[in-house]
This record gives structure tokens, C-alpha cells and sequence, in this order.
């Protein structure tokens, strides 16, 4: 079976190869005489989605037979004994490097395969040149599998298995791997990497052919969308991966890994913003192609950071030498080819559109993307410092550009939809902005009396010997924080409602009819403000779960009725149990009755289950979910006289998971394509 | 664009780049920690005071998870009678943490020379050593009766499954890959990075009287290193 798995791989490459030349040859034969190479092009582009679906499906199959000869399916089969294990032999699949590599070449093909499905009717030169392109990274992935270290078809070495091939060795998948939100996490993570290939693969296409019309942003514009979204909705699962198995108490941590997968997500922000510009006014054309690119350059870069191992990370994914070489020539070529393009077709790509002043929307727009490109290459540098010999950097310098830059961010992106193109008047944008500025007054009010009596204390705990000016400086962030984030959350609400009345006169229409319209038929634009309103919430969540985070270890004797307490909560230790299951691995909980100011508000029972097969232990958290916080208890183990447990209280966490998805049904509803509007 | 647009533009970015550029600057400067090795920090007072980021393995015995902070001591990982450093840890300990674990930890040095750290995160240590003057498992097995209670080095591979430490044997090894004249190996430690079954490995130790090979250092065998 490796031997088939290998030969459709190799099969598929050859195919991009056939698909590449026809496609060029058929171009350079004319309109009519190369219509026939032209097809064969675009069929090729399907064939190479096929091919790559048996090599995937032969992985997969190998998993659900447990056919150990693969070396990648005995290295990451699951051990799992739960409901769950079915789900955990498909993720096996991408759970190591070899098959994400797989995976994510067989993701490419398919948006490929999309891509000639959408455009085979009318094989214009643009899609014609940017298929070339988008097959030419397709060959980049589809060369790097067949590197033995990168090849999931090896067979496993001699004396692995016995004589009806059962394993005889001790490897299996990372416990730590599963879980559910692993299971989803890669795949919808390797989606958003795949789908960024195309706006790529068209903004070349468009430089290629010098058609600086807004065609290709047309027709690359909604898997944009849905590349973007998968992407954040991968990093929003990791996070809370994090959240809940790493068992540290926190989401995130600024760590390699994460940073790999926010890098593309920054950058693609700038992307989506470019091409709202592009479509509306014929601006910022060279910024589209700028972003596309960075945002491809970032998607290589995050997979050299996540795979190769340069960096420590606390993810003890697959550290092996990866085909540096590839990675690293996809990622030059890329540069250069938008480098030369631009160059060369400068003239064509200058805007059609000029704008007049700073507080134009335009101007909003130009910072969002200064913004986003600035944040992706700090993020990127301070990453990457350590592999170059300089310092290593940890949350605390991250956090303190972060924050700045994030505030200054969202308040850009609140105001952004009071302003008018070119130019705003100060008459027009007050009258504008003066409903949802008195609602940002109120809401202010409110989250300042939220910080006073819910947040401030847990500084004051966290940090008793603060200096005065550190927590001057701590406060006034954090309240700007808040007042921003009313202020977005403000913005974003009038809209809506201002939206629904402005309709509602005009049409005589119902309020809520127009509400609904509203939201149906102007899916790009509501959908671009409930994802403002999530982004909103977001920073509400964030400076309550990352500024005033509360947390303390603590050792307890360990017998029933010791008691301990951490801010205003009493925990109360009721005993412990211990389960062996029939793997072997042995699961340990621990009981707690916990109580806020003396009045009980439930139980609290984490754990650790110690995985027999690969010899590691993995912390069970559990997490006591209030409105306004989250009781995050660790056991960190224990002996005979005492146990040692960690808590931590995180303020507003639910607001982050809340925001993170109103951002995703925001993404979701842009993205849905309208049924008529299929580009010309 | 007109030029009176495009230079307020330039300037508010340029102010923009000139803030990130300084908090960078002021935070990165007292946060970013170059590697040093412990034999460095221990044999200079160059680095009291600096923040530096240190990797090295946890001594046996040296630490107890109830306290807190916690106290551990680390030596570097390539050594095995080098210097050794204390380390006094303020934070979550991560779940993996154990006697001869490598422990990576960014903290201050102390005029005491002890390292005040708030970061840590944990790895497996990866052990090599050569094979080529270790004995056979089955060359053992032959003169068990002369051999036993020497210490000696022997070369194996492991078969089947490794078991947790607190048994009467962690694993078993034999001369080839799944073969049955196997000998049991008696270790509590810390197993190295990537050692599973299949894997060849070097072990130091003696024979016990029970037929039992007690060890008292595991490593993979350099010859097998990729």
C-alpha cells in the first residue's frame, strides 16, 4: 500500500508539471489554437486533487486498519480507549509531521481543484497564468513529501512488528494530541494556510498578464474570506487547547508555535481591508499584492517555525530538520516575483483613486494595513531572534508592544465607519459619531466599575509590592483599553440599529424586517461590523484575562476536610480517587468544594492521567466558568501528607470565547457567497 | 494624493514605528535573555544582575514540588560532573518536570549566585553514548555467574514495552531487534528523548543477583544517532 501511496503522489506531481506546461503553451499558442492545451490545464488541476486523494485515503485507511507497517501510522496511532478514539485515528493523519504535510498539499489541490472549477468556463488569460502560479507552489509541496523525512508512506524498520503485525514497540501519538480541539485545530489551521495560496497565486497571475482591473480581487475575494476565517477559528481552538490541556492557565503565551499561526492572520486582516478598497475605489492595488504576498511569505515561514525546531517551544511537536531549502526558496521566490512585478507594472497597479486628508477613510484603511504589516514583522523578528543568535524574548516584551499597538488598532478600527472617503468634515463625522460616543461614555462607565471592583483587586493580590508608577501606568492602559473597546462595541451596535432605521423610513418597512434585511442582503458589510463588534468584545476580554490575572500555588495536606483560599474564593478538599483503565494509563482526580465570600459555588474536580504507553502525564484542568471570571484549578500532584495545587482567577475569559465568536458567525456571514454576483 | 496628505501620513507612521521602536527598546533590554551555559554564570560574576535563559538537567533529590517557590537544582546537559546552579522558581510547575529532566528557565542571576526565575518549560534529555566497548546482552547472559555484581556497560535493544518507574523492571533489552533472549533492566530515572522500543541504548550497571540488571545511567547509543 506505501507503494501506491507514494506512486499517486508522485503521480499528482507529475500532473502539476503537465498542468503548468499546457497552461503556459496554451497561452503562448493564442486564444483559439490553444484552447484544447488550455482545458487540458485546468482538467490537470483536477487530476492532481484526485491523485492526492488516494495518497490521503490511503493514510487514512491505514489508520482505521492499524496497519503498523506504515512507520507514520504505528508513530502516531492513538491509544485511546474512549468514544472519541475513532476521531483520533483520522486525526492521526495530521497529528505528525509527514501526514500534515500530506494533508495540507492534498488542501492546496483542492482549493486548486476549486479554483479551475470556478474559471474553466472561461479560461481567461488571468486564471490561466495564476493556475501556473498556485501549481507551481503546488509542486513545492508535493516535491518536499517525497523527501524521506518528510514521506508518511515508510515502512516501519525491521523487527517493529510481530509475526501477525501487532506492534512490539512503545511509540504511539503524543497524548497531548488528544483532545478535541486537536482534532480540529491542524485541519482547519492547514485550510487557512492552504486557501491563502490562491490570492496569492492571482495577485502574481494579475502581474503576470498586468491586469490591474478588480477581476482577479473578485474572484478571489470570498475564499479570502473563508481562508482568513478558517485561520481564526484554528487559532482561537489552539488557544483553547491551551487553555485547557496545557494546563498553565492562560491561552496564550506568545509561544513559536502561536506566534507561526497569527502571523498570516495579521497580515491577512491587511489583505481583506486592501481589497474592500480595491473592489469600492481603485486604490491600494500594490497593497493588495504586497499583503498577498506577505501573507503566503508568513503561512511558510509559520510552518518552518512550527516544524523545524530552531526555536524552543512548550509544543513538543515533531522537532526534526525539515527540507529547509524548499521552504525557504518558496518563500524568496515569492518575495521576488512580487518584488519584480510590482516594479514592472508599477504604472498599471498606481491607484485610480486619490485621497485628500488624514482623516479620510482611506487613510484609516493605509494605518490598518501599516498596522498589521508592522505587528506581523515585530511578532516575526522577536520570534525568529533566538534562532539568529540574539535574545530571547518572553510574554513581558510582547505584551508591552501588543497592547499600545492593539489599542490604537481597535480605536482605528472603530472609528473607521464614521469616516467618509477622501475626506471627513468635523461637522459630518461629529454629527456621525455622536450617538455611539455617548453610548461608548455609558459602557465606559460600566467596565470602569467593573475594573474597580473586579479587576483592580486581583492586581493588588498579584502585585502587592507594585510600584506606584507601574500601577499608574498598568491602570491608564487598561482603562483606555476599556474605553476603546466600549467605544468599538458602541460603534459597531449603532450601525446597526442607526442601519435598521435609516431602512426601515426609506422602504416603510418593520424596524426588525429591515434589521434582518439588513443582515441578510449586506452580508460583506454586516458581516464586516459583527466582527468589529467581536473584535470589541475581544479587548474587553483581553484586559480583564491578561492584565488582572490573579494566580497562586499552593500545597494542602492531603486529607479530606484541609481547606485553603485564593483571593475571595475557600477551597475545601473532599478526597481523591484512581482509576486504571484498560490501556494502563491511571487516572487521578481530586476533589474540591469551593465557595466566593463563605457561599458554596460548586465543586472543582482536576486531575492528571499518566499515559502508560508513552510514559507522560497530562494535567487535567477544570475550570469553574462565572459571568465575570474563571476559577482555573490545577493538580499539580501529590504525595502521602500533601497535594500541590495551582489556581488561577481569570477575569473576563468568557468575553474572549464570546467575541472570538461573534467574529466567526461575523467572517462566516461575509464570506457567504452571493449567488448571482459570480465574477465575470 | 496631494504632497500635504502624503507627509502627514509619512509622519504619523514614522511617530507610530518611533513608539514601537521604544517601548522595544525600554522592555525588550530588561525581558530578552541571552543562552548562557551554567558552567558560564557559575565561573563569573559578569552575569549578576543579567537576565539570561538557562537549559540543563534537574539534579536528583535536589527539589521538593510543595515548596514555593521551588527549589531545584540544574547542571549543564553535556556535562556530568559539571558546575551546577540553583534555581528559585516562582510559578507553575510544568507537569513533565522530574529527576533528570532538562529544565530550560529564564530568571535573573543573584550576587548569590542563585537564579531567580519566573519562566520554565521542560524537555526530555537526549543521551548518547557509544556502544563500541559494551558488552552483548547475550555475551552477558553466558558468564552471568562471573559477572554478576561488576559494573559494567552493555549494549541492547529495547523490546516491547517501556513500563512506568516503582516496578521491579522498567524494560527489557536483547541483542537484536525483537529477539527473546532478553534481559531485564532495573532503572528509575529519566528515560532519554526518543528512546522507545526498538531503539538501541547503552546502559551502565551491574548484574544483580535476581538475574536483574540494575542501571545506573540509560543513554541511546551514539552509533544509532541520525
Amino acid at each position: 500500500m506505501q507503494i501506491i501511496g507514494n506512486l499517486f503522489v508522485w503521480l499528482a506531481l507529475i500532473i502539476a508539471v503537465v498542468a503548468i506546461g499546457s497552461l503556459f503553451w496554451g497561452r503562448r499558442l493564442g486564444n483559439k489554437e490553444g484552447e484544447g492545451l488550455t482545458n487540458t490545464g485546468y482538467l490537470a488541476t483536477f487530476g492532481i486533487f484526485g491523485a492526492t486523494t488516494v495518497s490521503v485515503a490511503i493514510l487514512l485507511a491505514a489508520f482505521f486498519r492499524e496497519d503498523f507497517v506504515f512507520e507514520y501510522v504505528a508513530e502516531n496511532h492513538t491509544t485511546d480507549v474512549s468514544g472519541l478514539s475513532w476521531l483520533y485515528k483520522i486525526s492521526g493523519v495530521w497529528a505528525g509531521r509527514e501526514g500534515s504535510l500530506l494533508f495540507w498539499a492534498w488542501l492546496v489541490a483542492m482549493f486548486g481543484a476549486y479554483v479551475a472549477y470556478r474559471r474553466i468556463q472561461k479560461t481567461d488569460e488571468l486564471s490561466n497564468m495564476s493556475l501556473v502560479v498556485f501549481n507551481i507552489v503546488q509542486i513545492f509541496f508535493l516535491v518536499s513529501l517525497l523527501i524521506d523525512t518528510n514521506n508518511p508512506f515508510k515502512t516501519s524498520p525491521d523487527g517493529w512488528l510481530g509475526p501477525n503485525g501487532e506492534l512490539l514497540i512503545a511509540v504511539a501519538m503524543n497524548p497531548l494530541l488528544q483532545h478535541w480541539a486537536m482534532i480540529l485545530h491542524p485541519p482547519t489551521l492547514f485550510v487557512g494556510y492552504a486557501g491563502l495560496a490562491v490570492p496569492f497565486s492571482f495577485a502574481i497571475g494579475a502581474l503576470i498578464v498586468g491586469d490591474s482591473s478588480k477581476t482577479w480581487v473578485k474572484i478571489v475575494d470570498r475564499i479570502t474570506v473563508f481562508s482568513w476565517l478558517f485561520l481564526g477559528i484554528g487559532i482561537g481552538l489552539g488557544a483553547i487547547w491551551a487553555y485547557v490541556v496545557l494546563g498553565w492557565g492562560g491561552f496564550w503565551a506568545w509561544d513559536p508555535v502561536e506566534n507561526a499561526s497569527l502571523l498570516p492572520w495579521l497580515t491577512g486582516v491587511g489583505l481583506l481591508h486592501s481589497f474592500t478598497v480595491y473592489r469600492r475605489r481603485g486604490a491600494f492595488k500594490k497593497w493588495a499584492i504586497v499583503m498577498a504576498t506577505a501573507s503566503f511569505i508568513l503561512v511558510i515561514l509559520g510552518t518552518f517555525i512550527t516544524r523545524s525546531g530552531v526555536i524552543q517551544s512548550v509544543h513538543a511537536f515533531e522537532k526534526d530538520p525539515i527540507s529547509l531549502a524548499i521552504f525557504l526558496s518558496m518563500m524568496v521566490g515569492a518575495a521576488l516575483a512580487a518584488a519584480v512585478g510590482l516594479s514592472i507594472r508599477s504604472k498599471e497597479f498606481s491607484a485610480d483613486d486619490e485621497f485628500e486628508s488624514l482623516t479620510s477613510k482611506e487613510a484609516s484603511y493605509y494605518f490598518n494595513n501599516v498596522l498589521m504589516l508592522v505587528a506581523a514583522i515585530v511578532v516575526a523578528a522577536l520570534t525568529m531572534a533566538p534562532a539568529f543568535g540574539g535574545k530571547s524574548y518572553g510574554p513581558a516584551t510582547y505584551d508591552a508592544i501588543a497592547r499600545p499597538v492593539g489599542i490604537l488598532y481597535v480605536l482605528i478600527m472603530a472609528v473607521c465607519p464614521m469616516l467618509s472617503w477622501r475626506k471627513t468634515e468635523g461637522a459630518v463625522f461629529w454629527k456621525r459619531i455622536k450617538w455611539p460616543a455617548l453610548g461608548a461614555a455609558v459602557l465606559t462607565a460600566v467596565f470602569a466599575v467593573i475594573w474597580w471592583v473586579e479587576l483592580w483587586p486581583n492586581y493588588l493580590y498579584q502585585f502587592p509590592d507594585a510600584s506606584p508608577l507601574t500601577s499608574v501606568v498598568h491602570s491608564w492602559e487598561a482603562l483606555l483599553g476599556l474605553a476603546v473597546a466600549a467605544l468599538a462595541i458602541s460603534v459597531s451596535i449603532f450601525l446597526f440599529v442607526d442601519g435598521a432605521r435609516k431602512r426601515s423610513t426609506a422602504k416603510g418597512e418593520g424596524y426588525f424586517t429591515s434589521l434582518w434585511r439588513i443582515l441578510s442582503k449586506a452580508r460583506t458589510q454586516s458581516g464586516g461590523y459583527l466582527t468589529h463588534l467581536g473584535i470589541g468584545i475581544i479587548l474587553f476580554g483581553l484586559v480583564g484575562s491578561t492584565m488582572f490575572v490573579h494566580e497562586q500555588i499552593v500545597s494542602v495536606p492531603s486529607q479530606p476536610g484541609s481547606e485553603f483560599s485564593v483571593g475571595r474564593y475557600d477551597f475545601a478538599f473532599q478526597g481523591a480517587e484512581q482509576q486504571q483503565l484498560d490501556n494502563g494509563d491511571t487516572v487521578t482526580r481530586v476533589n474540591f468544594v469551593v465557595s466566593k465570600n463563605g457561599v458554596p459555588i460548586g465543586t472543582a474536580a482536576p486531575g492528571q492521567i499518566e499515559f502508560f504507553r508513552q510514559q507522560q502525564t497530562k494535567l487535567n484542568a477544570y475550570v469553574l466558568v462565572e459571568p465575570l471570571h474563571d476559577v482555573f484549578v490545577v493538580y499539580q500532584g501529590g504525595d502521602e501528607e500533601f497535594i500541590s495545587m495551582q489556581v488561577k482567577i481569570n477575569p473576563l475569559i468568557s468575553w474572549v470565547w464570546f467575541g472570538f465568536l461573534l467574529t466567526i458567525i461575523g467572517t462566516s456571514l461575509a464570506m457567504y457567497p452571493k449567488k448571482l454576483a459570480v465574477a465575470a | 494624493m496631494n504632497k500635504r496628505a502624503r507627509m502627514r501620513l509619512i509622519g504619523v507612521t514614522a511617530i507610530v514605528l518611533i513608539v514601537i521602536v521604544a517601548i522595544f527598546l525600554g522592555t525588550g533590554s530588561k525581558d530578552g535573555a541571552y543562552y548562557r551555559k551554567v558552567s558560564e554564570i557559575v565561573s563569573s560574576d559578569e552575569y549578576v544582575g543579567e537576565r539570561v535563559r538557562v537549559g540543563g538537567t534537574v539534579i536528583a533529590g535536589s527539589w521538593n514540588r510543595q515548596s514555593n517557590p521551588m527549589i531545584f537544582d540544574i547542571r549543564d546537559e553535556d556535562s556530568e560532573s559539571g558546575p551546577t546552579i540553583q534555581v528559585i522558581y516562582q510559578g507553575g510547575v510544568p507537569s513533565t518536570f522530574g529527576d533528570g529532566v532538562v529544565a530550560i528557565v529564564t530568571g535573573e542571576v543573584t550576587a548569590e549566585g542563585t537564579l531567580e526565575s519566573d519562566d520554565m518549560i521542560t524537555k526530555c534529555p537526549s543521551k548518547y553514548e557509544s556502544a563500541k566497548d559494551a558488552i552483548g546482552i547475550e555475551s552477558l547472559l553466558d558468564r552471568a555467574d562471573s559477572m554478576t555484581g561488576t559494573t559494567i556497560k552493555i549494549t541492547g535493544y529495547v523490546v516491547g514495552e517501556i513500563k512506568a518507574p516503582g516496578g521491579e523492571s522498567r524494560f527489557f533489552v536483547a541483542d537484536e531487534i525483537g529477539g527473546t533472549e532478553d534481559l531485564a533492566i532495573f532503572w528509575e530515572g529519566a528515560l532519554p528523548a526518543g528512546m522507545d522500543g526498538g531503539s538501541q541504548v547503552v546502559i551502565l550497571g551491574a548484574l544483580e543477583d535476581d538475574g536483574v540488571f540494575a542501571a545506573t545511567d540509560v543513554s541511546l547509543s551514539e552509533e544509532s544517532r541520525e
